[in-house]
């Protein structure tokens, strides 16, 4: 059998993310990529230069015409996704966007009416869904060892006083800062997405908002609970905590708990056992928990199989086949302008919930925002 | 009359000290900072009667604008803001595409000097034997996409610099420090080893690592901006009688900041570092490719670094000696290791 020829992957905009990209996409045999853009023309260069990629521009029209790329990678601020997105779908081209997918919900529906308008493909960076830690909670799920889920517990540790932290705090005038969603915006779609890929329920009820930790002039903490009929969510996002992918979920019988970091998942039931007996039992599962994912991630590790964007791999890989083969989109439409839509209602409620609870100087002694006393006082 | 300096990075590491250096000599110095900058250090590290000639210009390098007004009335620039850590794409964002700003808007704003604070590690050490002598005539490095982030960007600066003086005028002078260490910074870095969680690995040990303490560089930077007749050309800072890892490790234990550490000889670091190479490119990357054969040349190569330009032209000589130099900083510094 005749093999296909290669998928022609170009790349649009050339920061932090996209070194991700360009390793992952290197990881796939089927594609190549044939040149890079950025606005800058010294980020252009230098990933060029560092992936071997045989062609950089400035300019996003010349690389088209001269490049003819099948597919796109749109890794620029979130601000332009919809407007380049839409672009490029009117110029024939598939389009992989890096999340978040769009500015809010109006512009996702766009970007996916102009899709089906051109019938063009579309994929957006929803990358833990394919980790290989999440599919195995996923089968575990299908395999009924928790039983039904009722309940999704998602967090992400973000420091603020990284690199990437440093330069968004220090500047007012930076992208993110202008996000409707600010800083959560464009991190918070990776745990929201882990919520709302088991749950059912489209327009859970909301609680919670988003506070501002002392020193700070935006916001930096934020939890919101889901609620829906028969299953509920809670996100987390802290600049307090140490970096960490969490998730937890809570099924009838069972709970999975999932370390996206440490690939390592920890599945508990109810014990068999009466009494004391149950407590020897719980510990001698954990026991042989831990030693399943020390097996696990030393094979792993012998097969060269850790990576921390496995899961960017796997959805290119799948974007690519529904590309080439007509395979089902891996990210359904309906869920990308869904998810979009969750975090439109989620930054309007936490403003909301601002306007709502804005403590006076009477009922809060200390009007400075220092995290812990706002929350006594709210 | 006075000279007026601009200087960026002025609340850094390097940048306090030039600041200080540059009032000493009667230069008024304006320093563009971002508003997060902590200007109080600065402050009060300048004695003062002298900071009525010091001011503070806020805005962002990349502000075409803020660069402009920034530059009204300055004779000299001293571009010293650097990314020093991150990705490769976040060290360009932050270091050359500002860098370019600053120096296109330096050229055509007729500035008299613009002094680029690049690094030592631009060189490629291809071209050199073993002990062989590094000075200002070493060629840059071919094949910067092979270097860590921070050599990568600073040799991609450094040529956007060299294009916009032909092309634009830019008077350019060229700074090129060895690894810069003093109070509140390292005396161990990448050049003695790598640190490994709790554990140091020295690499070799018995090489020169060129190493200029803060004060000293501060100095020769300050006589690149202010010496005449030096327009285009380069200079290579680094101390007298330079240290050696063993010598580093033995000054920390001789002061009390012993480190734990083991040795890696000089003739294995090279074929190691090319086995980690191999096994980083056939496992696509599950460990980060940090180490070959060409950055463990680039970096622990046994060379010798020569002064004598900078010596000759600059008139400048470093009045810290090493020893002291080693001294304060451990006995001062607050980090156990810096990359």
């Amino acid at each position: 059998m005749a093999s296909s020829p290669d998928i022609r992957v170009a790349l649009l905009g050339c920061g932090q993310i996209a070194d991700a990209h360009l390793q992952q996409i290197q990881r796939i045999r089927s594609a190549k990529v044939v040149g890079v853009c950025d606005v800058h023309e010294d980020l252009a260069w230098q990933a060029a230069a560092r992936f071997s990629v045989p062609r950089h521009f400035t300019s996003l029209q010349r690389m088209i015409e001269d490049t003819r790329p099948d597919v796109v990678h749109i890794t620029t601020p979130a601000q332009t996704h919809a407007p380049l997105a839409i672009e490029l779908l009117q110029a024939g081209c598939h389009v992989f966007v890096e999340k978040p997918f769009t500015m809010d919900a109006a512009e996702a529906r766009d970007v996916l009416r102009v899709a089906r308008q051109t019938q063009r493909r579309v994929c957006v960076g929803h990358d833990q869904l394919f980790d290989p830690a999440w599919l195995t909670c996923k089968l575990w799920i299908r395999q009924g060892r928790i039983g039904q889920v009722r309940h999704i517990e998602s967090i992400l540790g973000y420091p603020i006083n990284g690199t990437f932290g440093n330069l968004v705090a220090g500047n007012p005038q930076h992208w993110v800062r202008k996000l409707p969603g600010g800083l959560f915006q464009n991190t918070i779609s990776h745990p929201l997405y882990r919520i709302t890929d088991l749950m059912e329920e489209d327009q859970p009820q909301l609680q919670g908002g988003w506070r501002t930790r002392n020193g700070w002039n935006f916001p930096t903490e934020l939890n919101i609970s889901l609620h829906g009929t028969t299953q509920s969510g809670s996100l987390t996002f802290s600049t307090l905590l140490p970096p960490q992918r969490i998730t937890r979920v809570y099924g009838n019988t069972g709970l999975i708990d999932i370390d996206f970091d440490a690939q390592t998942l920890r599945l508990s039931s109810q014990p068999r056992l009466p009494g004391a007996f149950a407590k020897l039992e719980s510990a001698s599962r954990q026991f042989g928990n831990g030693l399943w994912n020390l097996q696990q991630n030393f094979w792993k590790f012998a097969r060269a199989e850790i990576h921390y964007f496995a899961g960017m791999k796997n959805l290119f890989a799948a974007f690519y086949d529904a590309i080439q083969h007509g395979t089902p989109l891996p990210i359904p439409p309906m869920e990308i302008e869904r998810v979009t839509w969750l975090m439109d209602r989620m930054f309007a409620h936490c403003r909301e919930a601002d306007r709502r609870f804005e403590p006076s100087a009477d009922e809060c002694p200390n009007p400075s925002l220092n995290f812990p006393e706002v929350s006594e006082c709210l | 009359m006075s000279v007026t300096a601009l200087v960026t990075g002025g609340t850094g590491f390097l940048g306090r000290r030039l600041v200080s250096t540059l009032l000493q000599e009667d230069v008024r110095v304006r320093c563009l900072v971002r508003p997060t900058s902590d200007l109080e250090t600065l402050r009060n590290s300048i004695p003062r009667e002298r900071l009525s000639r010091l001011e503070f210009v806020q805005g962002d390098l990349s502000d075409r604008g803020a660069v402009e007004n920034a530059l009204s009335g300055v004779d000299v620039v001293y571009h010293l803001a650097a990314a020093l850590g991150g990705s490769c794409s976040t060290m360009f964002l932050n270091t050359v595409v500002p860098s370019r700003t600053l120096m296109e808007a330096a050229a055509v704003n007729g500035v008299h000097r613009f002094v680029l604070v690049s690094s030592l590690g631009v060189y490629g050490t291809g071209t050199l034997r073993r002990w062989g002598t590094l000075d200002e005539t070493t060629p840059v490095d071919p094949h910067p996409e092979q270097r860590d982030p921070y050599s990568f960007s600073k040799i991609r600066q450094e040529s956007v610099a060299w294009k916009l003086r032909e092309e634009l005028g830019l008077p350019l002078v060229v700074v090129r420090p060895g690894v810069i260490y003093g109070p509140g910074r390292s005396v161990l870095t990448s050049r003695v080893g790598l640190s490994l969680g709790p554990l140091f690995v020295r690499m070799g040990g018995g090489q020169s690592l060129p190493y200029t303490y803060v004060d000293n560089c501060a100095a020769a930077i300050c006589r690149a901006g202010l010496t005449p007749g030096i327009d285009g050309e380069i200079f290579n800072i680094v101390d007298e009688n330079l240290p050696t890892g063993r010598k580093v490790l033995k000054s920390l234990r001789r002061y009390g900041k012993a480190v734990r550490s083991f040795w890696v000889p000089r003739g294995l670091i090279s074929p190691l570092s090319a086995v980690y190479a191999w096994y980083s490119r056939w496992s696509e990357g599950q460990l980060p490719p940090v180490l070959s054969y060409y950055k463990s040349e680039a970096i622990w190569k046994p060379l010798r670094y020569s002064n004598l330009k900078a010596r000759q032209k600059l008139n400048w000589t470093p009045k810290i000696s090493t020893e002291e130099g080693l001294k304060r900083t451990i006995l001062g510094e607050t980090p156990a290791f810096s990359s």
